[in-house]
């Protein structure tokens, strides 16, 4: 008898989630305000762009010109291929000791795979993702980018 | 009032009146091949479109809108893009068959509209054993999936034909028994006696809880029947590539393409044919002045209605549901289909025998 | 010579040609195949004949049934891509005098076997005829056939069951 039982529910469960399913399917098909897809080139001007969209790596400035890149280079270690390139100079501190600080942060943008990880391994917090995405260009050389600004300078306190 | 039926009953006695029987009916034979084949290719790229619309509607998307008014011309730009595209026959491959099989499966799809009634006194082929024929023709369409499989002298293309040669020959049975239940109720085998006897109410309504069964297994079954998801094994993409179909391309590929929508609106004109009353109108009861609003509206829309509504159906399950796991097929079939589908046609046969259905 | 005369000898040119080629290809899949439109184009004649049922019959059971059987097991077959060798000269000048003696003696059947036009009428082809004639018990009636065929079907059903079961392994 529980043979039959267990057949029987078997049936129904199974109708009873299929039907649910349907349910959803049907639910996205009659109602087209859920659409999540963006008419791209039309609506340009008013995009919206989900929070975690990631589409190049910036370093943030204050308004003083001032970053927070220290020049650990933890960045450089933890990218998986070879996107980013620390260039590192002296600085002679007021009490005259020799101090490691950022020259240059190369940006190679046509290897980057928005994997976010240099960001979570910098200690500082001196890069995020931005969210610009039309990068094309016609010139390879024009996607290999310095993000430290020219005359920038490291910002007070940060170690 | 002008019909499809009196048009093509005036064209048939000009005919006979100019030409000799003998080749009055040769040239009715060329005229009605070209009109299916045109039928064909507008059902195409109705289907195409249709399918590629109702699927990005039930996956958040908005699906082809740049090409033509909304999109409407897309398919129309897919399939000039296909028949400009080289067909290439594979070195290994034997030439004959792999050339022959998209042309053997799309004729099989051909001889499959013959019996079908699209409209009221409108039928290529008004044969008295019409359901038997049906299921008689729709299994040479297999030896097209197998000779395509075969011939590519692929692997993928091989399993792929095989998993669609054992799923069809499995579901060919519960198919046929749900066809067969409506077959017992009305004493026929013939469409036109079916579409007849459901003057006062379709099948589904008048036939009770068993009809309703086996019109749920009809359209399990040839779903499975046509390779469509959730039962397309026969091309999944993530284990065989395409399937059968792998090495063709261009126009051949564009033939299987076809012929699967083809065999879709097919199935589902038949399942509309037997259980929802095929051109017949919706009639309740005695409501007279109901019934004379629904005369007005020509037969062709009401079959045209009732099959794309089905056809809608068979997408809905193909966009909702994951594909089964071919242990999973086999037990659906033999464990619980056939099973509920023999104990159904019983039931089915005793209603008739005691005349309990309306 | 009328239409109707040209589609039957369309028809039997077909039913012949792709005999033949069945039995002279060396490709067995190609041999399944032309077979196929071999039976495929005797249908055909069932249908110029307007004998529908035996036609669909022929069909169903020839191509729905035997034929996939026939190609399932070659596929199943190991090395079935492979051309088979040319038979021995030997072997084919006996198949060839055996399939000649078959062919006349079928041949003379036939010429000495007197065609008339029969007096009684056509056998009804009305599907409910057909039908009630499968179920009668009296003469030209086919029930007892008919059940043998399905107490046959069913013993072959039973013995597949029993040997696709699984041995119980574990027994007292």
């Amino acid at each position: 008898m529980s043979f039959l039982t267990n057949y029987f529910s078997t049936i129904y469960t199974s109708v009873r989630s299929l039907l649910k399913g349907m349910w959803k399917t049907g639910y996205y098909f009659t109602h087209h305000k859920e659409i999540i897809t963006q008419n791209y080139p039309e609506n340009r001007d008013s995009l919206n762009l989900p929070e975690r969209f990631r589409g190049e790596v910036v370093m943030t400035h204050n308004e003083e010109n001032e970053h927070r890149c220290t020049g650990c280079t933890a960045c450089e270690l933890a990218c998986p291929n070879g996107t980013i390139k620390i260039v590192t100079k002296f600085d002679i501190t007021p009490e005259g000791k020799k101090k490691k600080a950022l020259d240059t942060f190369v940006y190679h943008l046509e290897l980057c795979t928005m994997c976010n990880l240099c960001v979570e391994a910098c200690p500082t917090g001196a890069i995020k993702m931005d969210q610009a995405f039309e990068h094309s260009v016609y010139d390879r050389r024009l996607l290999t980018k310095k993000l430290n600004r020219p005359d920038s300078k490291l910002m007070e306190g940060v170690e | 009032m002008l019909s499809i039926a009196e048009i093509a009953n005036s064209l048939q006695q000009w005919l006979m009146a100019t030409f000799s029987p003998g080749w009055a009916t040769l040239i009715e034979f060329v005229l009605v091949g070209t009109l299916v084949l045109s039928f064909f290719a507008f059902l195409g790229l109705v289907l195409v479109f249709m399918e590629r619309k109702v699927s990005a509607y039930m996956q958040l998307r908005v699906g082809p809108n740049r090409v033509g008014f909304r999109g409407t011309a897309q398919t129309l730009a897919d399939t000039i893009k296909l028949v400009v595209k080289e067909g290439l026959t594979p070195d290994g491959a034997d030439k004959f068959l792999f050339n022959f099989a998209p042309f053997l499966v799309l004729i099989t799809s051909m001889l499959l509209m013959a019996p079908i009634a699209f409209a009221k006194d409108f039928q290529i082929w008004d044969i008295n054993i019409g359901v038997l024929y049906i299921s008689a023709v729709s299994s040479i369409s297999v030896i097209g999936v197998l000779m395509a499989g075969w011939s590519s002298n692929n692997k993928y293309s091989l399993l792929g034909a095989m998993r669609s040669g054992a799923q069809i020959v499995s579901y060919e049975l519960s198919a046929g028994l749900a066809i067969m239940s409506v077959v017992i109720l009305v004493g026929s085998l013939s469409l036109n006696d079916i579409i007849a006897s459901q003057q006062n109410g379709w099948w589904i309504f008048k036939g009770h809880i068993p009809v309703i069964i086996s019109f749920v297994i009809y359209i399990i079954a040839v779903t499975a029947e046509t390779n469509r998801a959730p039962f397309d094994l026969a091309e999944a993409e993530s284990e065989l590539t395409a399937g059968f179909h792998t090495e063709y391309s261009g126009m051949k590929f564009a033939l299987f393409f076809l012929a699967e929508y083809v065999n879709i609106f097919i199935v589902c004109a038949i399942g509309a044919t037997l259980f929802l009353g095929g051109w017949m109108p919706l009639h309740i009861g005695s409501w007279e002045g109901f019934n004379h609003i629904m005369d007005f509206i020509p037969s062709s829309v009401w079959f045209m209605g009732k099959t794309f509504f089905l056809i809608f159906v068979i997408m809905w399950f193909r966009w909702t549901f994951p594909r089964l796991r071919i242990d999973q097929l086999l037990n659906l079939e033999w464990k619980y289909l056939l099973p509920i589908s023999l104990f159904n046609l019983l039931l089915v046969t005793f209603i008739a025998l005691m005349g309990w259905h309306f | 010579m009328s239409v109707s005369a040209m589609f039957f000898y369309g028809l039997s040119a077909a039913v012949l040609i792709s005999a033949l080629l069945a039995v002279t290809s060396r490709n067995i899949f190609r041999s399944a195949i032309f077979l196929l439109f071999s039976l495929v184009s005797i249908a055909g004649i069932y249908f110029w004949m307007d004998y529908q049922f035996i036609a669909a019959v022929q069909t169903i059971v020839y191509v729905g049934g035997i034929v996939v059987l026939i190609i399932f097991s070659i596929f199943l077959t190991q090395q079935a891509g492979v051309d088979l060798p040319t038979p021995l000269r030997g072997r084919l000048f006996f198949a060839a005098l055996a399939s000649l003696c078959g062919f006349l003696l079928v041949t003379l059947q036939l010429l000495a076997h007197p065609f008339r036009k029969g007096a009684e009428p056509a056998m009804s082809k009305d599907m409910k005829a057909i039908g009630s004639g499968l179920l009668s018990t009296v003469e030209n009636g086919y029930a007892l056939p008919f059940e043998l065929m399905s107490i046959l079907l069913l013993a072959a059903m039973v013995g597949c069951i029993v040997i696709a079961l699984k041995p119980n392994t574990v027994t007292e």
